[in-house]
């Protein structure tokens, strides 16, 4: 009888086994996320003027259109600048935020702390018209230009560099730093051939985030775009409010293969078991 | 000599304030003035054209929202729909975070975590591009329905509120998803093992132990796809056709074609308000279930 028990009790692996019903779901969720991506490639590579049912074949002359687009092309080449210089200004930035308040004990660092991950839960159509409104009204000329759209860009991209800087300086130990300085090594030295060596992943990885949040992000610029400062968003935006040119999903392959390729990286630089996306605590 | 030495000594002790300055000026100057800047502008008064502060203080703008039938619907439809979107994403979502959860193959975890991330990460514009095609009157799906004779003309997959909620389900669903992983993996196998060998199937183990020890990332997941959902622009713009009016939508047209900045600023403040509360008890929740569990 105890060897009927016995048997009858399932084994951990058992436990932790997914049955098929979960995974089907996971199937369902998989094709919401991702059927969307790839139809935009396929329209991409489409051969007819649009895509219908039954597709009507394979082809490059959008791919070569998005190339000799000015339109599309010159705002991929605006966002990916953006982006580039918002993420030296936020990598930066946060990195420096990230070590004071993960290293330094004062007074007002919850505070700190919740205002630079306060972007992350005010909406974003709302901070644009706050930035917009105060560019002027302060009188300052920056509105609808580049500096005061690297301004807000480096608003939302900052939570990302100092959460992911934070999080590599926890999991490194204080005391190499100190055995640097013991050893007579000046606090920027111990910092730069001790510190940053070991906290380099999270940093790149950080870098990457605000890279990759800036070229796609929308809501903050589009108070400040003009047309000769049209981030790529903004410009797929203003053409699919009218036509469904597959010159614009072509412009989309490429922006799907520079997040791809991020993430990749991203993946190989941080743990992505104990990522958990935005943090709000 | 002494006194020197005193200053020194404070210098070396605020220094590393030097670190976190330059982020802490930009924050104050482009983040919280303007916001409040924003505050400021909504409780003054309306006048078409007029940005500048005229300092003359009155609720009218408030008023007017909660009177006029357009904007006061705007709000209560904002806030259904993202009730529903918030409750779609969650019973699609746990199923792949739960998957996530209990893959314990390094290589094949990651991998689904770069397509739910890499999901994440593009533009939304961009994706909607994809739904577009695939929900329009001409789109794919209409277009696979009427070759195969099921329907005899296009239906209305977009430009309604259906369009809407598709839409924002696919945006929110990697935040709901990336909510529930932390939270699925933190079950100790132990206890479902427990049940298990206690005669439990695995359905009732799933009902009586997994769901509700998933609650808190449940409940966060919600709260969270709740307040993106309420304050997505792009989505109801294009996928609602500028026909399903939601409150981010009425703040951009009253700013940007109307000209009417304290009433537009007054629809952001209520947006702002809204989705605050909505993230504030987020974080009780979370901190809540946090310290329960230390």
């Amino acid at each position: 009888m105890f060897q009927k028990i016995i048997k009858k009790r399932p084994k951990l692996r058992e436990v932790n086994d997914v049955g098929p019903l979960i995974k089907f779901g996971a199937v369902i969720a998989l094709c919401v996320l991702l059927i969307p991506v790839f139809i935009v490639v396929l329209t991409g590579l489409n051969a007819g003027d649009h895509l219908t049912f039954p597709p009507e074949g394979l082809s490059t002359r959008w791919i070569i259109a998005f190339f000799k687009s000015e339109v599309f092309l010159s705002a991929f080449l605006f966002s990916f600048g953006l982006a580039l210089i918002t993420m030296v200004i936020s990598t930066i930035l946060g990195t420096m935020a990230a070590i004071f308040i993960t290293r330094f004990s004062f007074p007002g660092m919850n505070f700190l702390r919740a205002l630079f991950l306060s972007p992350l839960i005010l909406p974003g159509i709302v901070l644009g018209l706050a930035l917009y409104v105060f560019y002027i009204t302060s009188g300052s000329g920056l509105a609808r230009t580049f500096p005061g759209m690297v301004i807000g860009h480096v608003l939302v991209t900052l939570p990302y560099v100092i959460g992911t800087v934070s999080a590599a300086l926890f999991n490194f130990d204080v005391n190499l730093e100190q055995a640097a300085r013991s050893l007579g090594a000046s606090p920027l030295q111990a910092f730069r051939k001790v510190t940053l060596p070991n906290i380099s992943n999270g940093v790149m990885a950080g870098s990457i985030f605000a890279f990759i949040v800036s070229f796609g992000q929308f809501d903050v610029s589009l108070f400040m775009a003009t047309p000769g400062n049209t981030p790529l968003p903004i410009a797929l935006y203003w053409s699919l409010r009218y036509t469904f040119e597959p010159t614009a999903a072509a412009a989309g392959i490429f922006a799907i293969l520079l997040v791809v390729t991020s993430m990749l990286i991203t993946a190989k630089l941080v743990n992505l078991k104990k990522f958990s996306g935005v943090k709000f605590s | 000599m002494e006194f020197s030495e005193k200053l020194k000594r404070i210098y070396i002790y605020y220094r590393p304030i030097f670190l976190v300055l330059p982020a802490f000026i930009i924050f104050l100057i482009f983040f919280v003035i303007p916001v409040i800047g924003l505050f400021v502008l909504a409780f003054d008064k309306p006048v078409a054209g007029v940005i500048d502060i005229q300092g003359q203080w009155t609720l009218k703008s408030f008023i007017r929202i909660y009177s006029r039938s357009l904007y006061f619907d705007a709000a209560v439809m904002s806030v259904s729909l993202a009730a529903i979107v918030s409750f779609i994403t969650l019973i699609i979502g746990y199923p792949l975070a739960y998957l996530i959860a209990k893959t314990e193959h390094v290589g094949r975890n990651t991998f689904l975590m770069i397509l739910v991330l890499s999901a994440m990460q593009l533009d939304m514009v961009i994706r909607l591009f994809g739904l577009m095609v695939l929900f329009g009157d001409n789109g794919v799906i209409n277009g696979a329905l009427l070759y195969y004779n099921i329907i005899e003309k296009p239906i209305g997959l977009m430009y309604n509120k259906l369009g809407v909620v598709v839409g924002l389900v696919q945006f929110s669903l990697p935040f709901m998803i990336l909510s529930l992983v932390g939270i699925i993996r933190g079950i100790p196998p132990a206890v479902v093992e427990a049940s298990r060998s206690l005669g439990a199937t695995p359905v009732k183990a799933f009902w009586n132990i997994i769901l509700p020890l998933s609650m808190p990332g449940i409940l966060a997941g919600t709260l969270l796809v709740f307040a993106l959902s309420i304050s997505s622009y792009i989505v109801p713009a294009l996928m609602g056709g500028w026909k399903v009016m939601m409150m981010p939508l009425h703040i951009y047209q009253q700013i940007a074609e109307m000209g009417k900045w304290q009433f537009g600023s007054a629809i952001a403040v209520v947006l702002f308000c809204t989705s605050m509360i909505t993230v504030l008890v987020y974080q009780r929740i979370a901190i809540r279930f946090a310290g329960g569990r230390a």
